[in-house]
């Protein structure tokens, strides 16, 4: 029970919460309607009380020996507590006369100031025989002489009505609170009953199983939406888990082959006896791939880290093409080689808020990737474009193969290295672009392609433009084109 | 070898790991160091306090003590040998805290023993660097002030690329010098996730058609698998190192 009070279940707390209104009100309700019933009867004994005074006041009369006196004395002479008390004060507080029911025990003490003298004065006393009276008292001139009537009716009948009124209220409000809790239990559980439901569903997703959806999505209420708000957060999950999952099958994979390799290259290298030379290019080929591991090994510390949020980005204004041009010319004798024509074009001035490296390190993994697909003697280009007031878009394109539309998506995930047709990264792991992907999205920006198979392909990079220096840019802008 | 200067240094290798410990050792005698190996963290915070070293190794990942809670005491004790760190944590903090404690260099594994030695060269060297005007191995000569080269009085036309490339090997003519030596001394290009190793190996053919290509005796080598040299070669052929990019 005790538990109950504090119980953290929703249902258990919505019931208490409704009964305790109930109560509330009710209470509320019975005790307005005691003090408006009470009040009502008592105007009536008073009312009861008024017409006898009123009465009483033309009966009385002064006897021969000047003792005060009513005619039909035995109206109020009987004992019973139906009968009116009556006493007659003089201004000064002398008793002329009081009725035998009283039992010369008087009615309400001295006069007090002003009692009775306009219009009835009114009051609820105590008689010292324990009886509730309600008392009227009302001034009078008789035979030139003042005097104040004082009448009083038991209030006892209707405190009798009053208490079983009470006691009635007392019997069913329990009664009718225990039926309002239950009802408010049902109420509660039927409102609830599809959260129920999305907690066992919820209960049934687990990594193994994030293609379970809530049902509920339909409804337009409350519930739905928040089934259609869970539902996209189990989509972007398991689209997050499925990328996780697929790089976590593949990097053992990829550390197996290089693994591989070494270990062949050694065990073929002692099968029998070589040459000092011999033995040097042995040696050499597994440092080689040894090289490859290590490197491999370094972009995916990268990038682990880079997802657990651990590297920290130094924003600062870059010059986009700038950053181009030094990224480019890291590749230069690369270009240099396939006779490849790199060609600059664009807004030179324009800058971005970016962490210099990490945005430098996806141009030349682009870049790179362009020069690799590119057939020797080809055009790469670089645009900077100015897409709005917000917006500064990077573009390298290549005249290579292209890329399908199915490995578009696939481009940019990890250790994914296009159709085993398109030769000519030497080195790559597939690591590349899922690099300058993270790269770029770090800084703000996002990453694109648009291809055409067989005619080349273009990345974009969108990023957020230095708004700091916005106008200055424009107005050099605008400026050199008026001089030309 | 050049080794006039390393002769009769000591350095003392701290490094829990044996077989590596053990390859430092042999790499570094060969090189002509005088080395002390300790394989825990007591012994080489005994022997660094109690000999005296020229250079200190040490690895950070050693059981029960951190190569940094050695570098720490060891510079609060005012023993301020030169001391490297040797660390397969890579993170910036890693290397901040490195440094912060009083290390003079860092060194990431997997490294490249040229790289090491070259370092640890770095490391001696301090202070009394000196940026020689002249260059010279066999019939190559550098004049740093005009950047100009020759060979056999031929004057070369290099690229400024070229230039650096070729002194930097200059410089550690005779060693072996890896690829992240010249990536970081000539590309500036610290991180080892980019493709630069495919950059230097083009400039390296490029920069052996100038230098080599006209002249009987090849003096660009390449080791396999661990990087370039200045070397005499044979007289008739350099381009062994060049069927090791063949694979795809």
């Amino acid at each position: 029970m005790f538990k109950f009070w504090r119980s953290s279940n929703v249902r258990s707390r919505l019931t208490l919460s409704y009964l305790a209104v109930v109560a509330l009100m009710l209470s509320g309700f019975g005790l307005a309607t005691f003090v408006v019933a009470y009040s009502q009867l008592r105007n009536q004994v008073g009312q009861f009380a008024m017409w006898e005074l009123k009465t009483f006041q033309g009966l009385l009369f002064f006897a021969p020996d000047g003792t005060l006196r009513l005619p039909h004395e035995k109206l109020c002479e009987s004992d019973d507590a139906s009968g009116a008390y009556v006493t007659v004060l003089s201004p000064d507080g002398a008793l002329l006369f009081q009725s035998r029911n009283l039992r010369g025990r008087g009615l309400g003490g001295p006069p007090a100031g002003g009692e009775g003298i306009n219009g009835f004065s009114e009051r609820s006393i105590r008689l010292p025989s324990g009886e509730h009276v309600r008392l009227l008292s009302k001034s009078h001139l008789l035979d030139g002489r003042r005097m104040l009537i004082r009448v009083a009716r038991s209030e006892e009948p209707i405190r009798v009505q009053a208490r079983r009124l009470l006691l009635m209220m007392l019997v069913t409000l329990p009664a009718v609170l225990v039926v309002a809790g239950a009802a408010g239990h049902v109420l509660a559980r039927r409102a609830l009953s599809p959260i129920q439901h999305m907690i066992f569903r919820a209960r049934e997703i687990t990594a193994e199983r994030l293609g379970q959806r809530f049902a509920n999505d339909e409804a337009n209420d409350e519930l739905g939406r928040l089934a259609r708000a869970l539902n996209d957060i189990l989509t972007r999950i398991e689209s997050a888990f499925e990328q996780l999952r697929r790089f976590t099958s593949d990097c053992p994979h990829e550390l197996r082959t290089h693994l591989a390799t070494i270990r062949s290259v050694g065990e073929v290298g002692l099968q029998k006896i070589l040459t000092p030379d011999e033995y040097r290019n042995t040696i050499g080929s597994m440092l080689e791939e040894v090289d490859r591991l290590t490197s491999l090994v370094d972009s995916l510390l990268m990038i682990t880290r880079a997802d657990a949020g651990k590297l920290p980005l130094q924003r600062v204004a870059v010059s986009v093409m700038a950053l181009a041009r030094e990224a480019a010319s890291l590749l230069e004798v690369l270009i240099e080689e396939k006779s490849l024509r790199l060609v600059f074009d664009g807004e030179e001035r324009v800058e971005v808020e970016a962490d210099r490296s990490i945005l430098k390190q996806a141009l030349v993994n682009i870049i790179n990737n362009a020069v690799n697909y590119s057939p020797a003697g080809e055009t790469v280009a670089v645009r900077v474009l100015i897409r709005d007031a917000s917006e500064v878009m990077v573009e390298v394109e290549d005249h290579g193969p292209g890329i399908s539309p199915d490995d578009q998506v696939k481009v940019f995930e990890r250790f994914y290295r296009g159709g085993r047709a398109r030769e000519g990264s030497p080195r790559g792991a597939g690591l590349g672009l899922a690099i300058a992907k993270w790269a770029v999205e770090a800084n703000g920006a996002s990453i694109g392609l648009v291809s055409v198979i067989g005619q080349g392909c273009t990345f974009r990079i969108t990023l957020p433009r230095c708004i700091a220096k916005n106008d200055s840019v424009g107005h050099t802008q605008r400026a050199s084109f008026i001089d030309g | 070898m050049d080794s006039r200067e390393s002769s009769d240094l000591r350095v003392l290798v701290v490094e829990d790991e044996e077989k590596l410990a053990r390859s430092l050792q042999e790499g570094l005698q060969a090189d002509e160091y005088s080395v002390v190996v300790s394989n825990t963290a007591e012994d080489g915070f005994y022997l660094a306090e109690s000999q005296h070293f020229d250079l200190l190794i040490l690895d950070v990942m050693l059981p029960r003590r951190s190569g940094i809670e050695i570098l720490a005491t060891l510079r609060q004790q005012g023993i301020k040998t030169p001391v490297m760190i040797l660390t397969a944590r890579d993170s910036i903090e890693d290397r901040v805290l490195g440094l912060n404690t009083g290390a003079d260099d860092y060194l990431v594994k997997p490294f490249a023993f040229p790289e090491l030695l070259a370092r640890l060269r770095a490391l001696l060297r301090r202070g009394q660097e000196v940026v020689r005007q002249h260059l010279a191995f066999e019939d190559l000569e550098m004049n740093t002030a005009e950047r100009s080269v020759t060979r056999s009085g031929n004057y070369l036309d290099l690229t400024s690329r070229e230039y650096d490339l070729l002194k930097c090997l200059l410089i550690n003519k005779g060693r072996v010098v890896s690829r992240g030596m010249l990536a970081r001394d000539v590309w500036k290009e610290p991180s080892r996730y980019t493709p630069i190793d495919n950059v230097i190996d083009a400039q390296i053919v490029r920069l052996r058609r100038k230098l080599d290509d006209p002249f009987e005796i090849k003096l660009l080598q390449t080791v396999r698998g661990v990087g370039f040299i200045l070397r005499r070669g044979a007289k008739c052929s350099s381009s062994g190192g060049r069927a090791m990019y063949a694979r795809g």
